[in-house]
């Protein structure tokens, strides 16, 4: 039984791979429910009387944000019709979740066990305390760069509407070492606004200046990081660009 | 009673006290007469090892760089203008915090005149005059010293932060934030909030550099502050509001706005507090009913010594380390045990593992729900509270759980038979509409401590408090940063009516007293 989502890397391939999927009832955005089992509790949507499986609790390390109840969801992916279902939702993979910011007090669905839905796979986080490591693994840091130093571009992307949150520091980070390592001169930050066109026909744009928010954003979070000789140009398109998730991104440039 | 092994002091000093050897070796110092209060510029001696009775048995504390005088010490002088030292309000007795029935005592003993009644934040507001217990309601009721934090927030190097959100005092019963010269419309706009003095003692845990630090801070991605001294990131897990990255940074801002101090402590003076706070460890070693908690073959979570031999700054929510690990101590009923004190040990265990292993639905607690477990999620308390040894967060472990926001926090019924006032101010949040609500208040929150967003000027840190070392809790109630929960039960009850634990009788009976024994 494969366990989804099964990696960070797996992640980033997802979210970049989510325009690729098969039309379908997504993107749509809906109420997220919380169908506890035994052991983790799942999450799921139901749309057009079909219920969906988006993933389940497990911990900080996992590639798969949990929605909130109170708060509707925006999901993107597609549904992969070969894999059984899961918690009696069909499977959506890949698969990204967007929190959306306003408040919905009617998505409060939190249904106790159920003895007919149990999950078929072994949560990787029990609902106590695991068993002395992260549910999932992060990617090594890649070797130390040797010179003559290159030109290096990174993307950070984002949940719909999303600014830096928990998740940032993972595609952070290799920023701020590669800058540290090659001891950047420039670094260029160009921030992008997305939107998406969902099932029903709406299209949902991010709100115009959240480009520049974000570069200025990340900006910030190198300075106060300690990289601080190198000349900061940075960059706006707030022309919303239609398509998926990978939209939503800002683009950095690490110049030795 | 047999043999406690409290164990080995830098490497050649094995201390083997009996219980009543422990006691006398602690007389100097753990008696109810004057000597339990160390006060200001006296000039003791700290001894290796020292232990102090408590309503619920011992206190044990290590100091683990060996004895020394406090003579001269910066830690134990009166360096400002008022008297105070750092130990008044971080005293032995109390597990190097200060607790209510010491405040109680001192006002007793000094019809209220003691250092720590000082009016600069030992009363309501500094305008009131000194010994009126009106004057220091907050101090004497909760615990509570105020903390008088400049509005707009300045970021470290003094730039002005500009708020996420508006502020409004709704209510002001100290008199501080509505005063023409103390207060949010005075010529240096100032918001005053009260909290509870922490502990300082077991700092290498508090202040580690392992798991989970790093450049950015985990729970919210932003830069975290560094260490002066080296540019290291830090854990900012030491103060209230993580407003100070180090203790040596942390010695500077307290000498000023706590010691009313003129001066500027030295190198070496910063240098000596810092070592001070580094060696000393506090644990409770006896719990009544339960006996000593430190036997050689006892748990090996409980404890001074073995929280200075512990593993610092790694995650104990899980099966390998756990947060407080109780190993194979207790299980069966050793010789000469009474069947009480048997099942007094018993119920400790079972409140270890309700800690570890009940769950519960956690729901809308900002910097847990929104940071990649999803809201609501099943967990347990070691879940937040999982750094091993102190039950700490091991990293930026700032959350709101409603301790200070409504409509959690302790707020004194409104009714028309009501006769007590409530205590804490109240302050009206309003974040601006070119940010993102706050994802469980919303857009105007109610609170009587801002938190971290008084720091920051973020709305999503508002009410946000760093959680504390569950060490020595039997030494320093009342508990929280506000001081609303007047014991363990008071704490154990606010839990489970925020997240409808529904936990039995037995297991707050459990909970409690496990909780006690650390």
């Amino acid at each position: 039984m494969r366990l989804l989502p099964v990696s960070a890397a797996v992640l980033a391939s997802a979210s970049f791979a989510a325009q690729a999927a098969e039309p379908g009832p997504l993107p749509f955005v809906a109420c997220p429910i919380v169908q506890d089992t035994p052991t983790v509790p799942c999450w799921i949507v139901e749309r057009d009387g079909e219920t969906y499986y988006l993933g389940i609790q497990s911990d900080v390390s996992a590639p798969f944000n949990p929605p909130s109840l109170g708060h509707k969801v925006l999901v993107e992916g597609g549904v992969d019709r070969s894999a059984p279902r899961i918690c009696g939702g069909l499977v959506i993979d890949p698969v990204t979740v967007s929190i959306m910011p306003e408040a919905s007090p009617e998505c409060d669905d939190l249904r106790m066990v159920n003895p007919h839905i149990s999950l078929p796979f072994e949560p990787p986080r029990p609902p106590g305390p695991s068993m002395g490591r992260l549910a999932f693994t992060y990617p090594d840091p890649p070797a130390a760069p040797q010179p003559p130093f290159e030109t290096k571009s990174f993307t950070v992307p984002y949940e719909f509407e999303g600014m830096v949150g928990f998740k940032t520091p993972r595609f952070l980070n290799p920023v701020l070492l590669y800058a540290q390592q090659t001891n950047a001169r420039r670094v260029e930050i160009r921030g992008y606004r997305g939107a998406t066109k969902l099932a029903d026909g709406t299209l949902l744009a991010e709100h115009e200046g959240i480009a520049r928010a974000r570069a200025e954003e990340i900006a910030a979070m190198l300075l106060g990081a300690g990289i601080d000789q190198a000349t900061y140009v940075v960059s706006a398109d707030e022309s919303p660009a239609l398509g998926g998730p990978d939209n939503r991104r800002v683009e950095i440039r690490i110049v030795p | 009673m047999g043999t406690t092994k409290i164990g080995r002091i830098r490497g050649d000093r094995l201390l083997l006290l009996t219980g009543i050897a422990c006691f006398a070796a602690s007389a100097a110092t753990s008696s109810d007469g004057p000597s339990r209060w160390w006060a200001p510029g006296e000039g003791r001696s700290f001894p290796a090892y020292l232990s102090y009775a408590n309503d619920s048995g011992e206190l044990g504390l290590l100091n683990d760089g060996g004895a020394f005088e406090t003579k001269g010490h910066p830690f134990f002088e009166p360096l400002g203008r008022n008297g105070r030292a750092c130990v008044s309000c971080h005293q032995p007795a109390d597990g190097m915090a200060l607790s209510l029935k010491s405040i109680h005592e001192r006002w007793e003993a000094t019809d209220g005149r003691d250092p720590i009644f000082a009016v600069i934040d030992g009363a309501n507001c500094p305008n009131l005059p000194q010994g009126d217990p009106a004057s220091h309601s907050l101090l004497l009721k909760r615990g509570l010293f105020r903390i008088f934090l400049p509005w707009p927030p300045k970021a470290r190097d003094g730039t002005p932060i500009k708020p996420e959100f508006d502020i409004e005092v709704v209510r002001d019963p100290g008199g501080c934030n509505l005063d023409p010269s103390y207060g949010l419309n005075s010529a240096n706009p100032t918001i005053s909030v009260y909290r509870r003095p922490r502990v300082v003692a077991n700092m290498q845990y508090v202040l580690h550099r392992n798991f989970g630090i790093g450049a950015f801070v985990g729970k919210t991605g932003e830069p975290a502050l560094r260490d002066p001294e080296n540019g290291q990131p830090v854990n900012m897990n030491m103060m209230a509001d993580a407003r100070e990255p180090t203790v040596k940074t942390q010695a500077v801002e307290a000498a000023i706005t706590h010691l009313q101090f003129d001066g500027k402590l030295s190198p070496e003076q910063l240098q000596r507090i810092k070592d001070f706070e580094y060696q000393i460890y506090s644990a409770q070693v006896k719990l009544d009913g339960a006996g000593s908690l430190v036997e050689s073959d006892g748990p090996p979570g409980m404890g001074p010594y073995n929280l200075a031999r512990g593993e610092k700054g790694v995650l104990g929510n899980n099966i390998t380390k756990w947060v407080i690990p109780v190993g194979d101590a207790w299980q069966v009923k050793k010789p000469g045990e009474s069947d009480d004190e048997f099942a007094k040990r018993q119920s400790i265990l079972r409140g270890q593992k309700i800690f570890h292993f009940r769950t519960f639905w956690i729901k809308d607690s900002m910097y847990l729900n929104n940071v990649g477990l999803g809201n609501p999620v099943k967990r347990t308390c070691a879940t937040c509270h999982g750094m091993h040894m102190t039950g700490m967060d091991t990293a930026n472990g700032w959350m709101d759980l409603g301790t200070t926001n409504l409509p959690w926090a302790k707020e004194a019924p409104r009714n028309p038979w009501q006769t007590e006032d409530e205590l804490m101010p109240l302050f009206k949040i309003t974040c601006h509409k070119d940010v993102q609500p706050h994802p469980y208040l919303g857009r105007v929150i109610y609170t009587q401590d801002p938190g971290r967003a008084l720091i920051s000027g973020k709305c999503n840190d508002v009410g946000a408090i760093v959680m504390q070392q569950f060490r020595g809790l039997a030494a320093h109630a009342p508990y929280f940063s506000n001081g609303s929960a007047a014991n363990i039960r008071e704490l154990i009850d606010f839990y489970d009516r925020r997240y409808n634990i529904q936990y039995s009788e037995q297991e707050k009976t459990d909970l409690g007293n496990f909780l006690t024994s650390l």
